[in-house]
């Protein structure tokens, strides 16, 4: 191949620099402001962070399976999956080749930022070279597989439900340009370097593409057109891309960079919330995902709104949004670059409910239950260290059932334990959290991690999902075992200390939001289940589990919304016709306990009935 | 002359009454003495209980607030004035159909009826206390209801009052203006029922001691005020202003109340022998099955809305179709009673004027 334009330049590659130098720039500025209001310690993190080697290769595994393969949406929807990854990878691909075309065959044009894309103008193959047809294939090859993703996306804005979702968000102005732009590129870039092909020369799509156009059109009038129209586009999008949603492209790979780094947002505009908001893709991936959603009206109150309020700086909404939220997380399960929109909500909180005031100073004269429940008469009065300490949790002590289950597991497999806030305890600091009063919570937490100290035992069982993921993530209690009761139970089942009868009856098992996606508790309870009967399936699982409806992370959710979601939830569970509904949260089986039609019980219950 | 018109228009104000079929559904006070009152003016009244026995709660009940008159005294005057009525015991409707003016009802066991007017008086269920399970009613020994203690002051059977209980407390709205158990309206009832059981439970246990936790006390009817000083100053039973957060059960059963005193601003623990919670009034289980049955209009709660709430509460949605007691909404018995005869009235008027 070689230079077919002397000078390697043309007047149309204007709007394209400008666009391409406003957006570097941009990006430049963006990424110092990001670093520069990030606090100190989490810069220090992300720095320490980019010399480990774990963490490097996590990262790039991550920026590839995500931004460009988008791996994930490829599990749960695969025609969707494609859509994605055919436009990123694609397009990655299409800007690799090219620049390698560029130092291959015109190395003196290295470096020329221009050079690659418009390519096929400035360079022609007089004659047929091997590795000249190779190229031209290739960029030929991911040019279609980019409209073929293309085509899909804009079948997706027509019939979304074409592409497996239900809804679809509705974009801004900006994200109109910016998106009409995109679709307008690629096939523009088709029919530049198809016109072109007769003179420079093309793979099987540009050259077949030159054939039919030149029948109709003529070709060598629409040549400089065509590159006229492809760069105004690029140089449009460009323009219109910090305003617009696909400002995730660019932000992405930073924000995996700081969430790899362990970063948290403390503040909802501040270091990583930033580059978390501008990674949002306004897929619309959670407008499905949101219990709340199955009404309309809803709808509005979804993460991806709430992204773009915070984008948008509009404090009303973003509040409003912020408090209506249920924290079930499972946007945050679903979303394809893992914005933790929780984390987000949950710091817009603090920004009004941290500078409430509290006073907590009555917990210093709180001391733990200290009366030791020997169930085992030979126990040694010297192995204090092995005593198991439980936790009940205010919940579980507005479900007394739980309660007596437990201690009756306890008396059975003759556990010494600790009965920690049998007469009344401290909140474990969650309830707190949730409505973003973090300043609060951190006195609550500091008492009861002291009261756990004391005490000496070496593990806790919990028997509150809610109590369970701030033990886990805020009490920073090593050497100290935490368990949850289903945990506890499968350990006991597992150590062969806890015999249970198989019944007939067939249970179907609710994943609470806070122990399935937000400790990670999947398989503990759904082993414990299998011992005592049949385990049947409910239509969602797991991770995508519906909240019940009684989750107290909303903080203005009305009641008739949350039946509404309590109905729904019910619903998905009993599609096989379970016997029993089993939970392990006592907030699930208080809300479900008043809907139901199928009895709810706790799993610590489903045991108890069941020990031999 | 005058005789004769006289006679002549006593004649035909009743053959319209002798030509017509009246259904009531529900044998509880009020469909009772719609019966009685039906039957009086000469319908033919058939009465359909899906239950095995007539009367309802009422027939479950030991004495009534404010007077303490006995619940068996009063079911017997109504009960007596129903001779003649035809009733199903056991019987549920099955189906309705309207064929020009006049509905023919199919009966669970076989029977069908034409019908020009029916009556529904389906009343109340009391709300499942054990769905408030923090009180621990059916977890732990102690706990029972208003309804098991006026069954208690009826038979004397009962395993969970202990011989000499030495403290009780009674929790006032049990479901009742509690959103979370679903239902945001006033049971109307319970109030003076507590009191009334509060001052019957002290005159049972003289040294014990007894505790009312409350969050209103509502006490509109005649004589209900002084129900209330009574119990204070005669029975000297402690009412607490405020809600029980939790009951839990110690190592002798016994039942560990918190509370909160929401006069003196102070949390409240104390210890009982016996717990009773208040339980509120719920729709009839059976409401639903009418209401699709009859196309009837329903409230949130389940509860049959009348045409109006104050003028028309008798008359349902539905041409030929009433209602009666508290299957509208709560209701004390002296209402139901008077329901059930301003429904009676207006099934005449109905009636006669389709002639």
């Amino acid at each position: 191949m070689e230079e077919r334009i002397a000078g390697g330049y043309d007047p149309f590659v204007l709007p394209f620099m400008i666009g391409i130098v406003f957006i570097l720039t941009y990006l430049l500025i963006a990424l110092i402001r990001i670093i520069c209001i990030m606090p100190k310690s989490d810069r220090k993190r992300l720095g320490l962070s980019l010399l480990k080697p774990k963490i490097i290769y996590k990262n790039i595994k991550d920026i590839f399976g995500d931004c460009l393969l988008h791996l994930k949406i490829f599990k749960c929807n695969p025609l969707l999956g494609y859509m994605h990854a055919s436009i990123a990878f694609g397009w990655f691909m299409l800007i690799v080749i090219g620049h390698i075309e560029v130092a291959l065959f015109t190395p003196q044009r290295n470096g020329i930022i221009y050079y690659p894309l418009f390519y096929r103008y400035f360079v022609a193959e007089q004659t047929p070279t091997p590795k000249g047809s190779l190229f031209f294939f290739l960029m030929d090859f991911f040019l279609l597989i980019v409209l073929s993703g293309i085509g899909l996306a804009m079948l997706k804005r027509i019939r979304s439900s074409a592409l497996g979702m239900k809804r679809t968000t509705k974009p801004c102005v900006a994200d109109r340009i910016a998106l009409y732009c995109l679709w307008a590129i690629f096939p523009l870039r088709l029919l530049a370097e198809g016109f072109t092909a007769e003179i420079s020369g093309g793979g099987f799509l540009t050259k077949s593409t030159n054939t039919l156009l030149a029948n109709f059109f003529g070709n060598d009038i629409n040549v400089l057109p065509m590159w006229w129209a492809y760069s105004i586009v690029l140089g449009l999008f460009f323009l219109a891309l910090p305003f617009s949603r696909y400002m995730h492209i660019p932000t992405e790979p930073l924000y995996i960079l700081l969430r790899n780094a362990g970063i948290k947002p403390s503040h909802p505009r501040k270091g990583i919330a930033e580059a978390e908001i501008y990674s949002c893709s306004s897929c619309g991936i959670c407008l499905d995902a949101c219990p709340m959603n199955t009404q309309k009206k809803n709808i509005k109150y979804s993460s991806v709104y709430f992204i773009r309020f915070l984008r948008k700086n509009n404090t009303q909404k973003t509040n409003e949004i912020a408090d209506k939220c249920l924290m079930c997380g499972k946007c945050v399960a679903a979303c394809p670059v893992s914005v933790d929109s929780c984390a987000l909500k949950q710091s817009q909180r603090s920004t009004i409910t941290n500078k409430l005031p509290y006073n907590y100073s009555f917990l210093n004269d709180v001391t733990i239950h200290s009366e030791t429940h020997i169930s085992d008469i030979n126990a040694q009065s010297g192995s204090d260290n092995n005593n198991v300490l439980y936790f009940a949790g205010c919940m579980t002590h507005l479900t007394p059932a739980i309660i007596k289950s437990m201690t009756s597991i306890f008396e059975t497999v003759k556990e010494k334990y600790v009965f920690a806030d049998k007469d009344g305890g401290i909140c474990c600091g969650r309830p707190l959290i949730l409505a973003g009063r973090t300043d609060a919570a951190k006195e609550v937490i500091e008492k009861n991690r002291e009261l756990v100290r004391n005490s000496g035992c070496k593990t806790i069982v919990l028997s509150c999902p809610i109590c369970m993921k701030v033990f886990k993530e805020e009490y920073n209690l090593q050497g100290v075992t935490i368990l949850h009761h289903t945990q506890y139970i499968n350990n006991l089942i597992l150590q062969g200390r806890l015999k249970l009868n198989k019944s007939e009856e067939s249970f179907v098992y609710h994943d609470p939001c806070e122990l399935g996606r937000g400790c990670n508790i999947y398989n503990e309870p759904r082993n414990v289940i299998s011992a005592i009967g049949e385990l049947k399936k409910a239509d969602k699982e797991k991770d995508k589990s519906i909240c019940c409806g009684g989750s107290l992370g909303s903080l203005t959710l009305d009641y008739a919304d949350r039946t509404q979601i309590t109905r729904e939830s019910l619903q998905a569970l009993t599609i096989e016709n379970p016997d029993k509904i089993v939970t392990a949260c006592p907030l699930c089986l208080k809300t479900f306990g008043d809907q139901s039609d199928t009895p709810v019980i706790d799993i610590a219950q489903a045991v108890a009935d069941n020990i031999k | 002359m005058k005789t004769d018109l006289y006679k002549n228009y006593i004649k035909n104000a009743n053959t319209h009454r002798m030509n017509n079929n009246v259904i009531i559904i529900g044998g509880g006070p009020s469909g009772l003495e719609a019966s009685a009152q039906l039957h009086k003016m000469g319908y033919k009244v058939f009465l359909i209980e899906k239950d095995s026995q007539l009367g309802g709660h009422l027939a479950k009940w030991d004495r009534l607030f404010p007077d303490s008159i006995e619940a068996k005294s009063i079911l017997e005057n109504i009960l007596e004035n129903i001779n003649g009525v035809k009733y199903f015991l056991n019987t549920e409707v099955e189906s309705i159909t309207l064929l020009d003016k006049e509905y023919n009802v199919i009966l669970s066991n076989g029977t069908t009826i034409p019908a020009t007017a029916i009556l529904v008086a389906c009343g109340f269920d009391l709300f499942p206390a054990e769905k408030k399970e923090e009180y621990g009613y059916g977890i732990y020994d102690h706990v029972i209801t208003n309804a098991d203690l006026e069954n208690w002051f009826k038979t004397g059977l009962d395993d969970r009052i202990v011989k000499n209980p030495k403290r009780i407390g009674f929790v006032h709205c049990v479901g009742s203006r509690d959103e979370k158990a679903g239902n945001r309206y006033c049971s109307k009832v319970c109030c003076a029922t507590a009191v009334k059981q509060a001052c019957e439970v002290k005159e049972a246990f003289p040294d014990a001691e007894v505790f009312c936790f409350y969050m209103d006390l509502r006490m509109f009817g005649k004589g209900y005020e002084e129900l209330y000083l009574k119990a204070q100053k005669d029975y000297g039973v402690r009412f607490i202003r405020g809600r029980v957060s939790e009951v839990a059960e110690n190592i002798d059963k016994q039942l560990v109340i918190k509370a909160e005193d929401t006069l003196s601003g102070k949390p409240v623990k104390v210890t009982l022998d016996l717990l009773v919670l208040m339980a509120g009034m719920k729709n009839c289980v059976s409401s639903a099955k009418i209401a699709n049955l009859f196309s009837l209009k329903t409230d949130e709660y389940g509860f049959f809305t009348g045409k109006d709430s104050i003028y028309k509460l008798q008359y349902s949605n539905k041409e030929g179709i009433f209602h009666a007691g508290a299957c509208t909404g709560p209701k004390t018995l002296p209402e139901s009673l008077h329901e059930a005869r301003a429904a009676a009235l207006a099934i005449d008027n109905y009636i006669k004027s389709l002639e």
